[in-house]
């Protein structure tokens, strides 16, 4: 018997409206059952009574400030972009696994290598957004870039809670440091991104591109610190933390954008669309929207963010969120995107409609 | 009295794929109370009015045996107790 375990909203994965949510745990209704059971004290019935005219005040708090923000980047994009850039915030958690550990003062001059490439590499992809795509932070408001180091004992894996991110220090045979890869800490951003943009879900074909995006933006801001072409790029993800066990096996990235399948990948992906099942991790099928976009990249050639970057970013970020996107809907709109955006161009839309089909979308 | 079959999944390299794999077993007799009551209430879904961990965050399978069958829950690394996150091991495959 396989049970999926619903969030607080009571949504699975494939049916959440909301891309992350912070909730009251006892929900509004139990709360007004309880103000009025008579099997309670009156001060028992007059606390949760306020309690839930609290969680009332809260939505509209929240709904309130939803609106604004929408408002305020359709209205006021200049003065949004404007605001002061993101702080930058470092916490150790010691090898504890409790979030978010112990704040570091002043990171970025710590003598503690994870520490410092945990705080530079936020301020720089937080600069990447900034610069070459007017966006502030995450949520293009500003919102402070929070990182917590040495997570756990010997833990494998980083990853976005949905507010934050979190690096492990690897196990130091299969990874190392996962501060390690530029790539990684710009995918994990990315993640924030998505989450206050397209709000993409998390399986299935959305969750596919969620993962695409991340290693999209994660890899472009590798060669964007590089000041590297498409053609000069290696287009791998996590090759600085492979550690000794992983590379005595001839494995060098956990992905290769370039060549999905390779044989190098400690995780092979699917090439084409044909080779989706519903389901899978979306770290597997992100490699079909990953090949698109290496595709398109080099097909259009020079730097990918001045061109197909544009078209990948403005179809994550310039539409109202969409969490069931699916694989074709986003090929769909990076063809209409780079014939308005390139318009004087036409072999950049050419160069997108042709990387799509050839991964049979 | 029951064994618990773990495996650790996802995470930003893809745990449960070609090539990585992470599992391990427990016996639910060398665990404390609380922690079998915090087990029970996963399988029983009792928990269930929890945030996902979000993305790459690792998912754990659990599977045990009983007499009335054979069950298996799928949830978020934050849920599960510490005595099974720290049971299974992780090793290229």
């Amino acid at each position: 018997m396989n049970r999926t375990i619903p969030d607080c909203h009571g949504y699975n994965a494939t049916e959440r409206k909301f891309p992350l949510c912070s909730c009251f745990i006892i929900p509004r209704d139990v709360l007004e059952r309880f103000a009025t059971d008579r099997k309670l004290t009156d001060a028992q019935r007059e606390s949760f009574a306020s309690t839930a005219q609290l969680e009332k005040s809260w939505r509209r708090v929240r709904e309130a400030h939803a609106k604004l923000s929408l408002t305020a980047l359709a209205v006021l994009p200049t003065a949004v972009a404007a605001t002061a850039p993101p702080a930058i915030t470092v916490f150790d958690c010691q090898h504890s696994s409790t979030l978010p550990g112990a704040p570091v003062a002043n990171p970025g001059s710590s003598a503690d290598g994870t520490i410092k490439r945990a705080f530079n590499g936020a301020s720089d992809v937080a600069d990447f957004y900034m610069k070459l795509f007017g966006r502030n932070s995450v949520d293009n408001a500003g919102k402070t870039l929070i990182s917590s180091v040495h997570y756990s004992i010997n833990y494998n894996n980083a990853f976005w809670n949905g507010s934050q991110m979190t690096y492990g220090d690897g196990d130091g045979n299969i990874f190392i440091d996962f501060t390690k890869s530029p790539d990684v800490i710009g995918h994990e951003l990315t993640h924030g991104v998505t989450q206050y943009s397209a709000g993409l879900n998390y399986t299935n074909e959305p969750g596919g591109l969620n993962e695409s995006m991340s290693d999209v933006f994660g890899s472009m801001f590798r060669q964007w610190k590089a000041n590297q072409d498409a053609s000069k790029a290696d287009w791998l993800i996590g090759s600085e933390i492979m550690g000794p066990g992983a590379t005595a096996r001839g494995f060098t990235c956990l992905r290769d954008m370039s060549n999905p399948a390779a044989k190098h990948c400690l995780a092979p992906q699917p090439t084409k669309y044909s080779q989706y099942k519903p389901g899978m991790d979306p770290h597997y099928s992100s490699g079909i929207p990953n090949f698109a976009f290496y595709k398109a990249a080099t097909a259009i050639g020079g730097k990918t963010w001045d061109k197909v970057g544009k078209i990948w970013y403005t179809a994550l970020t310039g539409f109202p969120p969409k969490p069931n996107m699916a694989m074709s809907f986003f090929a769909d709109r990076t063809r209409t995107l780079a014939k308005s955006m390139f318009s004087s161009e036409p072999s950049v839309a050419g160069a997108v409609d042709k990387a799509w089909t050839a991964v049979g979308l | 009295m029951a064994i618990y079959e773990i495996e650790k999944l996802g995470g930003i390299a893809g745990f449960g794929g070609a090539h990585l794999r992470s599992r391990g077993k427990v016996d639910s007799a060398a665990l404390s109370a609380d922690e079998n009551k915090a087990i029970e209430a996963l399988f029983s879904g009792a928990t269930k009015r929890s945030l996902s961990s979000g993305s790459d965050a690792f998912m754990f399978r659990i599977s045990r045996s009983s007499s009335s069958g054979n069950e298996t829950v799928q949830v978020p690394e934050h849920l599960v107790p510490a005595a099974l996150t720290r049971a299974v091991q992780d090793e290229l495959i």
